[in-house]
């Protein structure tokens, strides 16, 4: 009898479709790998059955008995811990007291009790004794921590639930080698007391490593679930995919490489050129752009690649080094002045940086057009003419200008917030993980215009999370790790090999 | 409610349908409460709260804890200027307004300026900056003799002034005809809006949030200010601390306008009718022959009710 | 996070560790700065009045400030969870009332008091569960819903006693203003305060208020019962409330249905001078009772430096605002 199931789970966000039909068995014993591109679910099906998102359809079933998770305190008492995504910290709360946050000890029925709080939390944090890092201790407040720090504290304060079931949505995005390895140990001896244990990463190394049983995620439907050992990575990808694989990842990189200077109007003029600069969370980055070029920023997730981006865009601080355009050197110290530079940024996280929410789609086509154009009154006939090219030339799906933005789906969202940015051109474009969570087709309409923007002179710096995206469209790659560029990869370089090596050398 | 049409859960319907039943409750009560010359009364009443809450919306549109607590301060302080400034006479009333506007303006840009600069959230910092105000009326109190307000601006305040409805019902109208104009056909309200609803993605887009941040903040205390100006013609002379009673009430009125304490939803048409709705509740409560003590029970219940209309918090569970 | 990639050199990163570790030890002890400026307040005001530092002169300023500083206690509790309440006044007001009338009604004796005391408690308990009620289960807004009920609690403190005047019992406000072997009465209750705060900043309930209001959500998906977390937040309130209106009786010695009115935004104030932030998950009610003591010491400061009295309120207005942004200045930690 399966530990846990789910069995055609559903959730919609207004028109918003998170999750259409989640199926998934969970057996005692077991590490369970769910995988699927961004967006494709994961999350919210992980979330339901720890009871922190409220179901529309589908039934839970926990050692063969239906049960209703009203909540994840229900959840926790049917013997269900989880390892948040986006973690559950109270960022100035200590690391003990996160990790029994729910579960606090007590004294005379009120107090806590801080000699049994300690001892408890020590048996968790000793888990990663020697692997957490400088500065972690059992009364450090959350705050005080690196980012692969609170993630431990996330997997304590899971282990600590001492649940029988055991999610982890995306544990490991943040580790680092060593600790990797201590909590596949971990896993691997929980699996032995017979734990039932769902794990979800984008690494595929680590899939292979630790998994038992994949479930494979496509929007929002499950569509497969293996035993790993018949399986491989290519064979997951192809389902991951499904058969619209080719509109994503065309099979042979486009055809505009050094070899090919013409295709470049302009003859290669450098447009942007930056040395050696350094701010939080990148180090001694330089690099040269040409006009028509895309520069494609690669490696691991999270090794730096946005913070120059955003750098660049004046919305992070330049501690030292040099950005001259055009051979005059500039700094911005918020994004006004770099728009005003002729920069233009492009945020994967469009819910944070890109769209005004609860706005017509109007004001969030045209904040960049009143700024270039000093405007003062918005007339809305004129703004509409303006706006419409644009949003043409992404060929946006869009009822009227006046509907709110989040009306539309996220890849659309995302065509609006490219769109505002066509209106008047800028010189350089910096794109963030731009695909993030956005469907097949839209990422096929965004390189379309990226790579005739780039033949027409504009000099663009793309950063994918997706290695495929940055293969095929990338004109040269830098490959980041640990805030410093190791590799720049042109030319015949530029492959999967190449890119994996560059990425998962030693920083 | 969910299954109602669209325009039936606006909170400006909303409004509108309240005050008719208030109104219609009012005369239920007291027959004569709902006649033309009352609820001219009440409109004027309704007028120097709406004017006030303006800039109040403003600055809770624009969101990030928005918020003015030196509104009432404001109101008060140009009550005192204006009165001193005319001291009766109508040769002084341009001086009035100027010295109010700019004194109002003046305290906004330093509500404004320790927000954006200092980075102090605007409950705290316009908090401190009500008892500077508070006490600054007591030093000019005791130093100039209270004066009183011009005949012509009385007249203005009070008197019918054009189409046998008085000047401040039509100054109301301008000042919602302008702030319409300012939300939806400027760009600078359209980045208050933006500022209000995302200003991570406003910032990211070029939107200088600390500049119209600081501007919300001047708005605030110059719209207090006129307030403060048809206060005084209202009432004849001023009084201590007349404008209290605009603080909390301000921001009500934003509330049951329908526009989001957080920021970044609403508009102030629907101001302008919680500002009525609001005057017209307590005047029913002054008309029914009950104790001051039955009277503060109810209103504060009733407030109570008329909130769950409006938008309550995020439910945990998504 | 803050010193992901450090490319200064050494003497940057020394100051820079210096300047850490004071910010360290505020970020351990949030009530730091509002303690010292308490002290150089009190500094200031032996400096220009000795008396107000002999053992009468603080006396009296624990006697006059004893009802904010619960106030601002009660105000703390609250503003863990990342919530308000603007009705603090009000209950004050509404516990008064009850407390004189009842005292009055029973005889003014020894057990009359207190039976009368048990009810006020109860009093302000209840008043605190409506607004946690009000804000935690209907999910209204804080600042307006707990402005509509602190009229209602008005009306209510209006209907038990319409006009101002009403004494208290000699007993009551003798107790509170006398002595007990030699020691003033009210340093007893400070003693009792603070073994009180003592033991509560132990509470569970205390970090399941600053652990809501640190991230609501990440306390929810936690599996922390949020919406019980902060209705207790705002009846323990009430319980300080209460205790603040048992002062303010022994301080004024009679009922007044409008008493606590004008504390409401003092106590605001000084949960702010005490380091705590009024978005949630940090402070101290130390801090905030060194904010009331801020208030209080600014206040007669002013009047000990000889401010002549019209300017007085002036004064204590613009030292306020100043006293509030270095506190939220200091106290600001890196990278919010």
């Amino acid at each position: 009898m399966s530990k846990l199931i789910l069995r055609g789970v559903s959730k919609a966000y207004g028109a918003t479709v998170a999750l259409s039909h989640g199926d998934l068995a969970l057996e005692a014993g077991e590490v369970h790998v769910l995988i699927g591109s961004n967006g494709s679910g994961k999350s919210t099906l992980c979330k339901i059955a720890a009871g922190s998102v409220r179901p529309d359809a589908g039934e839970m079933l926990i050692d063969g008995s239906a049960v209703a998770i009203s909540g994840p305190q229900v959840a926790r008492a049917h013997g269900i811990g989880i390892f948040y995504q986006e973690l559950s910290l109270a960022a100035r709360r200590t690391v003990e007291e996160n990790i029994f946050i729910n579960d606090l000890p007590l004294k005379a029925g009120l107090f806590i009790d801080r000699k049994a709080l300690a001892e408890r939390a020590a048996r968790y944090i000793a888990l990663f004794d020697g692997v957490a890092g400088e500065g972690f201790s059992a009364d450090a407040t959350v705050e005080s921590l690196r980012a692969d720090q609170r993630q431990l504290v996330e997997i304590m304060k899971t282990l600590a639930t001492e649940a029988p079931i055991l999610i982890f949505d995306e544990p490991t995005s943040a580790l680092d080698r060593a600790q990797v390895d201590r909590f596949f140990e971990i896993l691997r001896r929980l699996k032995e007391e017979g734990r039932a244990m769902v794990f979800i990463s984008h690494r595929m190394d680590e899939i292979f490593a630790i998994g038992d049983r994949v479930t494979v995620i496509r929007d929002g439907r499950t569509v497969a679930s293996m035993p790993v050992a018949e399986t491989d990575p290519a064979a997951i990808i192809r389902l991951m995919v499904g058969g619209q694989e080719e509109l994503a990842a065309p099979a042979s990189p486009h055809a505009v490489p050094d070899a090919a200077p013409d295709a470049a109007p302009a003859g290669g003029e450098t447009a942007l050129a930056v040395s050696g600069i350094s701010g939080p969370g990148f180090a001694d980055v330089g690099f040269e752009l040409k006009r028509g070029e895309i520069l494609g920023f690669g490696g691991l997730h999270g090794q730096g690649q946005s913070a120059v981006l955003r750098a660049l865009f004046g919305a992070v601080p330049i501690a030292s080094g040099t950005v001259s355009l055009r051979g005059a050197p500039v700094r911005a110290s918020n994004p006004a002045q770099a728009i005003a530079q002729g920069f233009a940024y492009v945020s994967g996280d469009r819910r944070r940086d890109g769209i005004v929410t609860g706005r017509p789609i109007l004001e969030n086509v045209v904040p960049i057009h009143y700024l270039r154009q000093r405007l003062k009154l918005a007339r809305p006939a004129r703004l509409r003419e303006a706006a419409k090219p644009a949003m043409e030339a992404m060929k946006t799906r869009f009822a009227g200008f006046s509907h709110p933005v989040d009306s539309l789906s996220g890849g659309n969202q995302q065509k609006v917030v490219i769109a505002r940015w066509l209106i008047d051109r800028p010189d350089i474009l910096l794109l963030d993980d731009p695909t993030k969570g956005i469907d097949l087709s839209a990422k096929a309409d965004l390189f379309a215009l990226i790579r005739r923007l780039a033949a027409e002179g504009m000099a663009i710096i793309l950063y994918s999370s997706e290695d495929a995206e940055l293969l095929a469209n990338a004109d040269r790659i830098l490959v980041f790790n640990g805030g410093r560029t190791v590799r720049e990869l042109r030319g015949d370089e530029r492959t999967r090999y190449n890119l994996y090596q560059a990425a998962y050398e030693a920083a | 409610m969910s299954s109602l049409p669209a325009f039936l859960r606006q909170p400006l319907f909303v409004a509108l349908v309240l005050i008719a039943v208030l109104l219609a409750l009012g005369e239920g009560l007291s027959p004569g409460f709902a006649s033309p010359q009352q609820i001219l009364r009440l409109l004027i009443v309704a007028a120097l709260l709406g004017i006030a809450a303006a800039g109040q919306n403003l600055v809770i549109l624009g969101g990030r804890e928005g918020i003015d607590l030196s509104v009432g301060g404001i109101v008060s302080l140009s009550a005192i200027i204006a009165g001193n400034l005319m001291n009766g006479a109508d040769s002084g009333i341009p001086a009035a307004i100027a010295g109010c506007i700019a004194a109002g303006a003046f305290f906004g840009l330093i509500n404004g300026l320790g927000v954006t600069l200092l980075r102090i959230p605007p409950l705290v910092m316009t908090l401190g900056m009500l008892g500077v105000l508070q006490g600054l009326l007591v030093v000019i109190r005791q130093g100039i003799p209270s004066g009183r307000a011009a005949p012509s601006l009385s007249q203005f305040v009070t008197q019918p002034f054009l189409f046998g409805l008085p000047g401040i019902i039509w100054l109301w109208l301008g000042v919602g005809l302008l702030m319409a104009f300012l939300l939806h056909r400027t760009v600078f309200g359209h980045r208050i809006y933006a500022i209000g609803s995302n200003e991570q993605a406003a910032r990211m887009a070029g939107v200088p949030a600390a500049r119209v941040r600081v501007l919300l903040f001047v708005l605030s205390g110059a719209f207090a200010a006129i307030a403060g100006i048809c206060l005084i013609g209202y009432s004849g002379s001023s009084f201590a601390n007349v404008g209290e009673q605009y603080m909390l009430p301000s921001i009500i009125a934003v509330v049951f306008g329908g526009t989001s304490l957080a920021g970044g939803k609403g508009g102030y048409t629907g101001t302008m009718a919680g500002a009525v709705m609001l005057v017209v509740l307590q005047s029913i409560l002054t008309t029914v022959n009950i104790e001051e003590s039955g009277r503060q029970m109810i209103f504060g219940a009733t407030l109570l009710v008329l909130m769950l209309f409006y938008g309550r918090g995020r439910a945990m569970r998504a | 996070m803050e010193n992901a990639m450090s490319t200064s050199q050494g003497h940057g990163q020394a100051t820079a560790s210096r300047a850490g570790g004071v910010r360290r030890l505020i970020a351990r002890y949030p009530f730091l700065p509002a303690l010292a400026i308490a002290l150089a307040l009190l500094a200031l005001n032996g400096l220009y009045q000795p008396r107000s530092v002999s053992l009468i002169g603080l006396t009296g300023l624990t006697k006059t400030y004893m009802a904010l500083m619960l106030l601002a206690i009660a105000q703390t509790y609250v503003v863990y969870a990342g919530d308000i309440d603007l009705s603090v006044g009000a209950i004050v007001s509404l516990v008064n009332v009850v407390l004189v009338v009842l005292m009055d009604r029973w005889g003014g004796g020894a057990g009359s008091i207190l039976v009368a005391m048990a009810a006020g408690l109860a009093v302000g308990v209840a008043c605190g569960l409506i607004n946690g009620l009000v804000v935690a289960a209907l999910r209204l807004q804080a600042i307006v819903a707990t402005f509509a009920t602190s009229i209602f609690f008005t009306g209510l403190a209006l209907w038990v006693l319409p006009v101002a005047g009403l004494p208290a019992p000699a007993a009551f406000w003798r107790t509170y203003g006398g002595r007990f072997l030699d020691v003033p009465f009210v340093f007893y209750a400070v003693v009792v305060l603070a073994v009180l705060l003592y033991l509560m900043a132990r509470l569970r309930l205390t970090t399941q208020l600053l652990a809501v209001g640190d991230d609501a959500q990440s306390a929810y998906q936690s599996g922390l019962p949020v919406t019980a977390v902060r209705i207790k937040g705002y009846a323990l309130c009430g319980v300080f409330c209460a205790l603040a209106a048992f002062c303010i009786t022994g301080d004024t010695a009679s009922g007044d249905p409008l008493v606590g009115g004008k504390m409401t935004l003092y106590s605001v104030a000084a949960v702010v001078l005490g380091g705590a932030a009024l978005s949630g998950g940090f402070g101290t009610v130390v801090g905030s009772v060194f904010g009331a003591l801020i208030i209080g010491l600014i206040n007669s400061l002013v009047y000990f430096v000889g401010t002549p009295s019209e300017w007085q309120n002036l004064v204590q207005g613009l030292a306020i605002l100043v006293a509030l942004m270095v506190g939220v200045l200091v106290g600001r930690r890196e990278g919010r």
